[in-house]
């Protein structure tokens, strides 16, 4: 395995992952504006707001320590890692180094972690709520993750990420259909992760509804555009493990630009799709109750063990 | 995994039934329940299509037509009138199992009909293995699923959806396995109307009396004299 | 055409006609008379069938049906409790009336679903494709409970609606067996059948494994019919909600349907090689319904739930006997499904009496039983002697038989039956003793003595001297008739 080649394919996801994220922010935000027959910000309008705060001072608050300072490192640092395991545009061969499924979760609740710690530190009210209330939701979701990710584990019958997204270019189906199942359950698992309706309520501040808003509320300037754009970054990843596991075709294989610019422009229309799906699911309903959620857990977890019971016993 | 195209999207169809029937066992609100039932309908509808399309048999097009006329469209329209005269318009309130639990149940259920249909139909060699064994397992598991609904909901309406729920797991299993002559499946299908009417034109009876309304009005007094004032139980 | 279908046509033509008067007609005592001429037309045609056919005649009608001796005898035994039925119930349904528990605008809807439900049967019994049979079955659930809804009270309501879900729900369950099993003759034969006559004959080649799913799966709808443990839940409600000729119905005519269904399954499954499995499976059931009934009936209060639970007992003994499954065994199981009919009829006709003199059939409630109506509180007396199986009436000779056949396969077996058998006549004899201890000095006066009409009275009377007389002389034509149907399903 040619380390040039892994190399390369490194650079090249982190870079489209760091630019394409926030776009997809806008985009949902676009969309759901329209359903409510707004404008919206425009597009563009997250890529302001990142420079925008890199601008602006850092501020801590006195009772904070050195919890306040490390998260958005770590939280920036464990999301870049991560997006190292899921190729969004070229599928490099098949290696130990990276990919592995089980340490892309891992990777994932490391930050959410360090973003629960974060939201205590400060001392202020706001930050502990957001905190114990994500950490009920994802204690209950936690399973329900390794459940879906498993099945889909089971399904190419492989814990490589590559390999998964390999084993679904090579299948000549258009659509599996275990895979609508499992669909369903990472769109379920995505909503939950970049906390949209009607699990949490993105772009309120609102002590009633938010959750992931209270644990960033103390964070300012450059921490801030940190912890903005690595959970851009993470719902483009699962964004991009449903994409390239339900409609695979189109992703590159090999490392020659036509093949690499040609998966870009394919990639960036079925992702617009999805977030115009995402949009449009978030303005059809109102955020759950908080002891509504398990419902939704539950379902997600009943469609992934179905899969894994069409998978293991059949 | 390698397959033909139909067969593909026939087992597309009948994932996604099961995905309609878990949604049916969880939802609470009458209206969504109704629209759902009209969807797993649909696709039952969809899947008998195909299979029309492809063995070419006229009676596979004819149960696809009569399952749009009666369950996709006629038997929800009509639910749809019964729900709308009701008082109660709110969402549903459980009997034994909460909808988390149904769901586990579930999965025991389809696990255990996958396990004995598996040592089961390997003896019927003649039908296509792939639709054939996932049809039929869903088509018993979406039985028990509605039969879950109908044990654990207190509304009438629910329980009807539940039981239609069940008939449409019976034709999604015949569906897969073969065609039986169309006389007989017709006839069911008008026993079925003939039942639907007769049991929601009961649950109006029910719904409407000033007792029942009172007891859902008070869920306190159930434990307060210990007097069951549930539905479709009697007193002692 | 032939003597059969010329039969099958008449059974259409009588019941086209009676169903066309009735809707037309105007007067309660005109639609009476209608219902009684059906039930009695329809057992006259029957014996003509018996005398003057070529029984076992299969496949009439492009294979929809099919005349054998198991059919004319359920018919017989249905069309005879309807004409007792149809009798009391005209002093019945007047005197409900009166006290308002049925509006009189109910009544014709009340005998044309009553019209039907015995066509329904009568046709159910006569079907050779199973699915015809299955439809059948379950318009008999529908017309039974037009009939169990058309008193005044919403309790009825929840009696109905339950007993129809638990009815349809399970029979959605065989149907799931029937369309096993014509898959499993398709694939056997390339033309898939739901025929009794040619199952019987292609038994032995069919895969057992299937055939024992298909077998519960299909047991599981007619015992929900039959009110078998654990699918009895409508059964108590039903039969003490209803008014009593239709109890009476309920308990004699659409329980058979569902035994009915369960022997003709049973005939076909048990040629295979699965047949002790199948019998360990009915015996327990029956076992189950056998003790949950007996341990219910003990803390009754209610009269009718109390016969309703008794029904319970007795299918749930019915289905041991079917289980015991040698020539004996079914040969008395046979004969006990008639007694226990009309044993049933005379108890509700009785109780249906009594419900008219207090308005209620609770223990509370009736007091001075003896002194307002010596005649019912005699006929219920008497009813609950037949009922438990004392000797010189019809059902002690099936049930001594029965726990004969069953000491043979097992004492353990015996030995439970008998006990469930003392607790039984230990709840009937308690609530007996309960009810007419129950006595005030002095009785309300607006509590006027309800006069029961002959109407009300015959039917009992006749119904327990036939128990009495089945009990006491055993003709030698039945001992033939029902040997015959015992060849006829296949008994080794």
């Amino acid at each position: 395995m040619n380390i040039f080649l892994l190399l390369v394919y490194g650079v090249v996801n982190l870079v489209f992952v760091v630019l394409v994220s926030p776009l997809f922010i806008s985009l949902i935000k676009k969309v759901k504006a329209r359903a409510q027959r707004r404008q919206g910000p425009p597009i563009l309008q997250t890529y302001r707001n990142l420079v925008k705060l890199l601008k602006k001072e850092t501020v801590y608050s006195e009772n904070s320590s050195w919890i306040m300072r490390a998260t958005p490192l770590v939280n920036l640092a464990a999301i870049l890692t991560a997006s190292l395991f899921v190729p969004l545009l070229v599928v490099p061969e098949p290696t130990d180094l990276i990919g592995n499924i089980i340490l892309f979760l891992y990777l994932l609740a490391l930050a959410k972690f360090f973003m629960a710690l974060a939201g205590l530190d400060a001392g202020s009210v706001f930050g502990g709520m957001g905190s114990s209330r994500e950490m009920a939701i994802l204690a209950l979701f936690e399973p329900v993750i390794i459940v879906v990710f498993a099945a889909l584990a089971f399904a190419y019958k492989t814990v490589n990420i590559p390999d998964i997204f390999r084993g679904a270019l090579a299948s000549n189906v258009l659509v599996n259909p275990v895979m609508i199942l499992i669909a369903a359950s990472i769109f379920i698992v995505i909503i939950v992760e970049s906390a949209r309706i009607p699990v949490d309520n993105p772009e309120t501040h609102l002590e009633l509804t938010m959750v992931h808003e209270a644990m960033i509320l103390e964070q300012s300037g450059k921490n801030l555009a940190m912890l903005e754009l690595s959970s851009a970054m993470k719902q483009t990843l699962l964004m991009g493990v449903l994409i390239n596991t339900l409609i695979p075709w189109g992703l590159a294989t090999d490392f020659s630009a036509p093949a690499i610019l040609f998966s870009l422009a394919l990639f960036l229309v079925k992702a617009v799709v999805l977030a115009v799906a995402i949009g449009l699911f978030e303005s059809s309903c109102a955020k759950y109750r908080l002891f509504r959620l398990p419902g939704l857990f539950a379902f997600a977890l009943f469609l992934s063990i179905i899969t894994l019971i069409i998978e293991v016993f059949a | 995994m390698i397959i033909a195209p139909t067969e593909n999207i026939l087992q597309i169809l009948v994932v996604l039934v099961l995905a309609t029937a878990a949604i049916i066992i969880t939802k609470r609100d009458i209206r969504s329940l109704i629209k759902t039932y009209a969807l797993q309908s649909l696709l039952l509808a969809v899947m008998a299509l195909v299979l029309f399309v492809v063995t070419g048999s006229l009676t596979l097009l004819c149960l696809a037509a009569i399952i749009l006329v009666s369950k996709v469209w006629i038997i929800p329209l009509f639910m749809g009138q019964v729900y709308k005269k009701l008082n109660i318009k709110r969402d549903t309130q459980f009997h034994f199992l909460s909808p988390i639990t149904a769901l586990f149940v579930s999965i025991f259920i389809i696990l255990f009909v996958y396990l004995s249909f598996s040592t089961l139909l390997s003896e019927l060699s003649r039908f296509n293995p792939n639709l054939f064994f996932l049809g039929a397992t869903v088509g018993v598991s979406i039985l028990f699923m509605g039969m879950i609904v109908i044990f654990s909901r207190k509304q009438t309406l629910t329980n009807i959806v539940g039981y239609l729920t069940m008939e449409n797991g019976v034709v999604l299993f015949s569906l897969s396995l073969t065609e039986l002559p169309l006389l007989i499946e017709f006839l069911i299908i008008l026993d079925l109307i003939m039942l639907t009417l007769i049991a929601t034109i009961l649950a109006f009876g029910i719904d409407s009396t000033i007792e029942e309304f009172h007891a859902q009005l008070n869920p306190f007094a159930y434990s307060k004299d210990g007097k069951s004032q549930k539905t479709l139980e009697d007193e002692r | 055409m032939d003597t059969p279908t010329l039969v099958l046509a008449i059974y259409a033509l009588i019941a086209v006609v009676v169903l066309a008067a009735t809707v037309l007609s105007k007067s309660h005592r005109i639609m009476n008379t209608l219902a009684v001429g059906l039930s009695a037309s329809y057992i006259t045609l029957t014996l003509y069938a018996l005398l003057s056919v070529d029984l076992p005649a299969y496949g009439l009608v492009s294979n929809y049906f099919l005349i054998d001796h198991l059919s004319i005898y359920e018919i017989l035994i249905a069309a005879i409790l309807f004409l007792f039925a149809a009798v009391y119930a005209r002093e019945y349904v007047e005197s409900s009336i009166e006290t308002n528990e049925m509006n009189r605008s109910n009544l014709k809807l009340f005998y044309v679903a009553f019209n039907l439900l015995l066509i329904t049967i009568v046709y159910a019994f006569l079907a050779d494709s199973l699915a015809l049979f299955w439809i059948l079955a379950e318009l008999t659930t529908a017309f039974s409970a037009v009939l169990i809804v058309t008193l005044n009270a919403p309790k009825n309501i929840v009696a109905t609606l339950k007993y129809i879900f638990i009815t349809s729900t399970c029979m959605l369950f065989a149907f799931i067996g029937l369309i096993l099993i014509f898959t499993l003759t398709q694939n056997n034969l390339g033309v898939g059948t739901l025929n009794w006559s040619i199952l019987m004959t292609i038994a032995n080649t069919l895969s057992p494994a299937i055939m024992f799913a298909a077998f519960i799966f299909t047991f599981v709808g007619f015992a929900a019919k039959s009110g078998i443990v654990p699918f009895h839940a409508w059964l108590p409600s039903a039969h003490s909600k209803a008014p009593a000729p239709v109890s009476a119905i309920l308990s004699g005519a659409i329980t058979s349907v569902g035994i009915y269904g369960i022997i003709r399954i049973y005939a076909v499954a048990s040629q295979t090689s699965e047949l002790p499995k199948i019998s360990w499976f009915l015996v327990s059931f029956g076992l189950l319904s056998m003790a949950v009934a007996a341990l219910s009936m003990l803390n009754q209060v209610n009269l009718k739930k109390l016969i309703g639970y008794s029904t319970v007992e007795n299918m749930g003994f019915l289905l041991v006997g079917l289980g015991l499954g040698t020539t004996t065994a079914i040969f008395w199981m046979l004969f006990y499904i008639l007694a226990h009919a009309f044993t049933k009829a005379s108890l509700f006709f009785s109780a249906g009496i009594l419900h008219h003199q207090f308005q209620s059939v609770r223990l509370a409630r009736i007091k001075n039983a003896f002194k307002l109506q010596p005649f019912a509180s005699w006929g219920l007396i008497v009813g609950v002697t037949a009922m438990t199986g004392v000797p010189l009436f019809a059902i002690f000779l099936p049930k001594f038989s029965l726990l004969i056949e069953s000491a043979v396969v097992s004492p353990v077996l015996l030995l439970g039956l008998l006990v469930i058998f003392l607790l039984v006549a230990a709840a009937f004899g308690i609530f007996m003793v309960r009810l007419f201890s129950h006595s005030e000095k002095a009785y309300d006066s607006d509590l006027k003595p309800f006069r029961a009409g002959w109407n009300m009275k015959i039917p009992i009377v006749v119904l327990i001297a036939v128990v009495f007389i089945l009990g006491v002389v055993f003709p030698e034509q039945l001992t033939d008739f029902l040997n015959a149907i015992v060849l006829e399903l296949g008994v080794k």
